[in-house]
């Protein structure tokens, strides 16, 4: 209530003052629930990204199917600059199995924001002391141990990286979102899953345990724990997000974006309060953002192909 | 642990929570004594205008609804004999013969007591099994889960209605209708036909709404009419002042009856979907069955009012603990408010507990004080709430059903949950005209995807059915359901013999 008082006091100020862009409030679609990692970095992000663009940002969040409604409510807009959309790896995957039409290239980047470095988790009830010995494990008695993710995403397709450069094979459990997952290794229900620095906290307290992280060096954070280069497993995986906008918005409204974009990721306090996430601010122009999501798209296409799950 | 709540409590006490607090019980109170107007209805309106709150302020308002609303209905029960809600119908056997007999003050008293001693009994339940139980969840993998819904699913099909088969068939349109839209693992849409608008599948809250508000005030509109009118009984002079110290003295010298009755109405909160409508009849009948002057009920004794209010506050207790534990809603209330935990971003589950410490021992805290406060919004506004209640349900009635539908709009902010609730709420009366009843049917569709989730898991995990079966808590709740179902026949045929008085619609 407050926050629409705010935003209506703020749209009729503006108003009559400036003519140009922004001239009421922009929505940020979230497709995904409040509360999650995205929604948590971008509310965040959000508030120095509004006070530099000069107009007010409101995250939306539009969660289901994958995160592909928000992608189909975004891609569905009008393109002038009054939308703009969260975008995070699933947008390749969810596109290339078949969950939804919605790819990267109906909408045109602004910015790369941030990078959420993966970590392979194992459950408390698990034998295993580190990841030589689950390796060995999955090597000895192949398709028995169990990995919980969200098929055909992106806990899903890091586990299938380490699978294929380690030459072993797991069996996939349907777990639905983070938080179902790691209820599930909580319980030890699954062995291993996909999590992050988030679960620091859990892992120290010895409730689940970090096996390594798809870094190319050590975390500070977690200086124990190897990364799978180490290891001889050569991956390196992250949860990658940033802003786009829909496809064919004007040139002066994305240099704005950009702009906004810009200070705000790079903006040390932005880093500091990331690092509470596991996060690392990985910033990326229009066009180095663009050139990293060609890029990430074949990556992912060629993953799907390899995983059997290419539906395209 | 006792910390944490102090603190909680503490916290509490600010302003910016105590607000939304207490205005969340008045409105408990105010919905609770109106005829016609169940809590559900009450939380469901009061919903949409916890969006703009934070977590804590708007969980602290729906507390405030429950508890508030549980002992509202007693106000109009023992002062006017009709049961405000669902919930307090057997509050009226014995609270309306005793404020006939000129003791209105002592019956309403009784009432608010009995539910305040409930209450925080079932408050010292809550807070005690809730933690543990919790953990016990955590252990719980999908063989367990999908075991532990199918027994609730039996049980309310058994439990609820008076016919086994309707309740299976209820509960059964519920599970159909979790199928339509994206399969929950591979997100394949299914008996979509090709329309976008089942693409997302069926959101629950705009179903629960359409189902226990529409539907049902349909079923009231057709009897505005006929019946008594209220304004008679209304002109009686009531007198409400009482010794309040003899009243507690009355509830206090049957320490027993207390426990038990509240103890049912924990009991009857903890298992899934038989909610508080089920908790004053059982503890009423046991409190008959227990008492050495069974003769006296129904003609105003005080026991009467203590097991009936005693268990139905109580009964909220217990429905927390089955939320905030297993994440599965105790009844439709809960069921909202399970809706609102997900608006505002919280995981309800197992670790709801350990990760939303401070959300969890709030919701702890906003209990304990609601209900202080709901004595209190009693004690200073029963006279109002007879006037209140005196509105004529033809206007009362338009005004609920324009509150519901801006509260499902307010869901989405979108007008696909208006049509889902138009369509539900059609549906719900034409299931009321057949005489099916409607809570099999709304946990079918809460559960049906957790049902078909943790199948898929348990196959997808080990392709060996018998571990439904083998591992030991799956199998014994699997067992359990068996039973219930035995149960309910035996139960059924049982009563074949002698017709049952006419039930009041219930609450879930």
């Amino acid at each position: 209530m407050k926050n629409s008082l705010a935003i209506l006091a703020v749209a009729l100020a503006m108003a009559p003052a400036h003519a140009a862009y922004p001239d009421r409030p922009i929505k940020l679609i979230v497709p995904w629930g409040a509360g999650g990692d995205t929604d948590v970095i971008y509310r965040t992000f959000q508030q120095d990204f509004q006070k530099r663009l000069g107009g007010t940002v409101v995250v939306a969040n539009v969660g289901g199917a994958s995160g592909t409604k928000g992608a189909k409510e975004a891609k569905d807009s009008p393109p002038d600059g009054y939308t703009i959309f969260a975008v995070h790896d699933s947008i390749h995957s969810t596109y290339y199995t078949g969950v939804a039409d919605v790819n990267w290239t109906d909408f045109q980047p602004i910015c790369l924001v941030t990078a959420t470095p993966s970590i392979l988790t194992a459950a408390p009830k698990t034998p295993w002391k580190d990841a030589k010995a689950m390796l060995a494990d999955a090597k000895a008695k192949p398709g028995t141990v169990t990995v919980g993710a969200t098929l055909g995403s992106t806990s899903h397709f890091f586990p299938a990286m380490v699978e294929k450069a380690a030459g072993v094979k797991f069996k996939y459990v349907s777990y639905e979102g983070t938080a179902a997952r790691m209820n599930a290794l909580l319980g030890s229900h699954i062995d291993l899953a996909e999590s992050n620095l988030t679960q620091k906290g859990k892992a120290d307290a010895g409730q689940m345990k970090f096996l390594a992280i798809a870094t190319e060096k050590r975390m500070a954070e977690i200086p124990n724990v190897p990364t799978l280069k180490e290891l001889g497993i050569d991956v390196e995986y992250a949860v990658n997000r940033g802003l786009v906008a829909p496809k064919g918005t004007p040139p002066d409204v994305m240099a704005k974006l950009g702009a906004a974009c810009a200070g705000a990721a790079t903006n040390p306090a932005f880093a500091e309060q990331m690092k509470k996430h596991g996060t690392i601010v990985h910033y990326l122009d229009a066009k180095g953002y663009t050139a990293f999501l060609k890029k990430n798209d074949a990556v992912n296409k060629q993953l799907a192909k390899e995983l059997g799950l290419l539906k395209r | 642990m006792y910390g944490l709540l102090w603190d909680a409590i503490v916290n509490l006490l600010q302003l910016k929570y105590l607000l939304p607090l207490v205005i969340g019980t008045v409105a408990g109170v105010v919905g609770g004594a109106l005829p016609g107007v169940t809590i559900t209805m009450t939380v469901i309106i009061v919903l949409p205008f916890t969006f703009g709150l934070d977590p804590l302020q708007g969980l602290a308002a729906m507390t405030g609804v429950y508890v508030g609303g549980s002992a509202g209905g007693l106000v109009t029960a023992t002062l006017l004999g009709i049961p405000g809600t669902p919930s307090s119908v057997a509050t009226t056997f014995d609270g309306f013969p005793m404020a006939k007999r000129g003791e209105a003050g002592r019956a309403m008293w009784l009432g608010v007591w009995s539910s305040l001693f409930g209450g925080l009994i079932g408050g010292v339940v809550l807070i005690a099994a809730t933690g543990p139980l919790a953990e016990v969840a955590v252990a719980f993998g999908p063989w367990e889960f999908f075991s532990l819904f199918i027994l609730a699913l039996s049980m309310v099909a058994g439990l609820v209605g008076r016919s086994l088969l309707k309740g299976f068939l209820s509960g059964a349109i519920g599970l159909v209708v979790t199928v339509l839209g994206n399969d929950p693992v591979m997100g394949q849409p299914r008996l979509t036909l090709g329309i976008e608008f089942l693409e997302g599948g069926i959101p629950f809250l705009p179903v629960l709404i359409g189902v226990f508000a529409f539907a049902q005030i349909m079923g009231d509109v057709e009897r505005i009419g006929r019946g008594g009118t209220l304004h008679e009984s209304l002109d009686r002079a009531i007198t409400l002042s009482v010794s309040h110290l003899k009243v507690i003295g009355e509830i206090l010298s049957r320490p027993l009856l207390l426990l038990w009755t509240s103890f049912i109405g924990v009991l009857i909160g903890v298992l899934p979907a038989i909610g508080g409508s089920a908790a004053n009849m059982m503890a009423y009948d046991q409190a008959k069955k227990l008492s050495r002057h069974p003769e006296r009920f129904g003609t105003g004794t005080p026991e009467g009012i203590v097991a009936s209010e005693s268990a139905n506050n109580a009964n909220v207790g217990g429905s927390l603990v089955t939320i905030m534990a297993f994440g599965i809603p105790g009844d439709a209330v809960t069921a909202v408010m399970l809706g609102a935990l997900t608006i505002h971003g919280i995981q309800s589950g197992p670790l709801f507990i350990s990760q939303n410490t401070q959300i969890a021992y709030g919701i702890f805290a906003a209990y304990l004080l609601a209900h202080p406060i709901m004595a209190l919004v009693i004690a200073l506004g029963a006279r109002l709430m007879l006037r209140v209640v005196t509105v004529p349900k033809a206007a009362l009635f338009p005004v609920v059903l324009v509150l519901c539908v801006v509260g499902a709009y307010a869901l989405g902010n979108n007008m696909s949950t208006v049509y889902v609730l138009l369509i539900f709420g059609l549906l719900g009366y034409a299931m009321v005209k057949v005489e099916l009843p409607l809570a099999p049917l709304i946990l079918g569709v809460i559960l049906g995807d957790q049902i078909e989730t943790n199948l898929i898991r348990a196959i997808m995990t080990d392709a060996d059915l018998w571990l439904f079966l083998t591992r030991p808590i799956s199998g014994g709740l699997l067992a359990a359901s068996v039973a219930s179902v035995a149960f309910a026949l035996w139960q059924h045929r049982r009563q074949r013999g002698r017709e049952l008085p006419d039930e009041e619609a219930d609450d879930f």
